[in-house]
């Protein structure tokens, strides 16, 4: 009988440490690629009668797991995936809203936040507009991501105009709308649009809001410097040779962005910008 | 009706012996988990996720339940053949047999109604507030594990054990299915109306039955919905269960 008990707790020990091999081996998020057998949402809606809920529950947990979260910044993250766990989740469950707006904008964002393909995330966000016609927030996102995403102001300022009408929606979406097609793409529109996503959300699309209120925070303060970059060349005849040495000329303004990271200075064209190790860094930032 | 109600006392009795509750352990580590994980893991959709999966865990664990035991009710009897000094008391074939159906019919709230009291405690935890309207769907759930112990029972008295398990789980699955069986003309042009209505009245629609997804985002679901979906539930169990006192009439108990 000791003998049994003893082998039943090696053979438990053993459950863990050929699990870890295996993950070694193979990966920990290869069950991901799963998606790739069933890429149609109707597929696995079919598999499931019943139980199509729960199982839209369970893709939805799988996408954040995956894409949000503290694997933010992953390197290896398949974005491919996204678009179809998250078309899963939504045939599924073609009212749950929060999968619309997550995932438009982890498809929106360039990567390495997200799959870089604001045209689908609009196409998402569309079709949660049509699942949830009296849903003023998907709304809202579909009019904001036109916007900022595919530098359409008037159907943009159209589309919050629509969303303003809504039953329940805040007043603030009317202005907005006005301001989006008189100002186009200027940065405080910008800044406006991604504080009130901020103020309205929470989880990785607040922190992603956050995000793009501290570039525009740092591109601020990048005008700035390279306004004194300029001065300083004027005043002097020479550019400067390092921002140390536009700080000892008495520039008193931040020299690091948001996050605490230095801005790079390239002098031969005399222009500051945000380091490529800045976790704010973008390509074609606006 | 007394010895009716002996039966269903002694099957409620002989359920809780051969621990079929059991699975109110599962249930409840399933909820437990899934309150504390939730609200990290899903973006302010736990009080929604433990809806959908309280429900679901009610529909699968009663399903397998009504299905399993309910083909054992009858046919374990005749097959250790503890039926016959019962049929030698004065209780009628007619009266075991409904008692039977009752008495699992019982343990099936009795378990449920656990399950329901766990879900709602989960949510109360959360402080996510005990939506009433998922009484409706509990209820719908309910009535659907009835037409489930209906089916097991008639089959297993007119087949083997074995048979019965087969076939009325894929009675289940196929009355999950019934929307695709509705547009079965579509994919089998040369199938006659006549026989497509057929399969339709004879498959359960267990379709009515699934009002998860509407009470779980609010819609309204009617007293009036509820009573036509009763009255359903009641028919189809009604049918199953005379046919089954029919077969198990003429039954020869060796």
């Amino acid at each position: 009988m000791r003998a049994l008990v003893l082998l039943a707790m090696l053979l438990a020990a053993a459950v863990p440490w050929t699990q870890a091999r295996i993950d070694a081996r193979l990966g920990r998020h290869r069950a991901q690629e799963e998606v790739l057998y069933l890429w149609s949402g109707e597929q696995v809606r079919r598999l499931v009668p019943g139980f199509e809920d729960l199982l839209a529950d369970v893709y939805w947990l799988r996408t954040v797991q995956y894409f949000g979260g503290q694997r933010v910044y992953a390197a290896n993250k398949r974005f491919d995936l996204l678009l179809p766990l998250v078309d899963i989740t939504v045939t599924l469950d073609p009212r749950l809203q929060i999968a619309y707006r997550y995932g438009a904008t982890y498809l929106a964002e360039t990567y390495p936040i997200g799959a870089g393909q604001p045209q689908a995330a609009v196409e998402l966000l569309a079709r949660g507009v049509r699942n949830l016609p009296h849903d003023w927030r998907l709304r809202q996102d579909l009019g904001l991501f036109h916007y900022y995403f595919l530098d359409d102001p008037q159907r943009a300022s159209q589309i919050l105009l629509e969303a303003a009408g809504m039953p329940g929606s805040p007043p603030f979406l009317a202005t907005l709308a006005a301001q989006v097609l008189m100002k186009g793409g200027d940065r405080a529109t910008s800044r406006q649009v991604w504080r009130r996503i901020y103020e309205q959300d929470e989880g990785p699309m607040k922190n992603n809001a956050a995000i793009h209120l501290a570039q525009l925070d740092a591109l601020d303060a990048l005008d700035a410097v390279n306004g004194a970059i300029l001065a300083h060349e004027r005043g002097t005849g020479v550019r400067p040779a390092s921002l140390d040495d536009l700080r000892a000329a008495g520039y008193r303004g931040p020299l690091v962005d948001p996050v605490g990271v230095p801005f790079a200075y390239d002098r031969s064209e005399g222009r500051a910008t945000l380091a490529p190790s800045s976790s704010l860094w973008r390509p074609n930032l606006k | 009706m007394r010895r009716l109600a002996a039966v269903a006392h002694n099957t409620f009795r002989e359920s809780v012996r051969e621990r079929v509750l059991y699975n109110l352990l599962f249930f409840a580590v399933i909820m437990t988990v899934s309150g504390l994980l939730l609200g990290e893991l899903s973006i302010r959709q736990d009080a929604k996720i433990i809806k959908d999966l309280g429900l679901a865990a009610m529909d699968l664990f009663g399903t397998l339940i009504a299905l399993f035991v309910g083909v054992g009710l009858v046919s374990k009897e005749i097959e250790r053949r503890s039926l016959h000094p019962l049929l030698a008391k004065p209780v009628s074939r007619d009266e075991f047999l409904v008692g039977k159906f009752a008495g699992l019919g019982f343990t099936l709230l009795v378990n449920v109604g656990l399950m329901t009291a766990g879900l709602y405690a989960t949510l109360l935890a959360l402080r996510r507030g005990a939506d009433p309207a998922l009484l409706k769907a509990v209820f719908a759930i309910y009535l659907a594990l009835l037409v489930t112990v209906a089916l097991a029972l008639l089959l297993s008295i007119v087949t083997s054990t074995a048979v019965a398990s087969v076939s009325t789980l894929c009675l289940v699955i196929a009355g999950r299915y019934s929307d695709v069986i509705l547009n079965l003309g579509d994919v089998v042009p040369g199938m006659p109306a006549w026989a497509l209505r057929a399969v339709m009245i004879l498959i359960p629609n267990f379709r009515n039955f699934d009002l998860k997804d509407r009470v779980v985002y609010g819609d309204p679901v009617s007293f009036g919905d509820l009573g036509w979906i009763t009255a359903y539930a009641a028919a189809y169990t009604g049918t199953v269960i005379t046919l089954a006192v029919i077969a198990f009439r003429r039954r020869e108990l060796t």
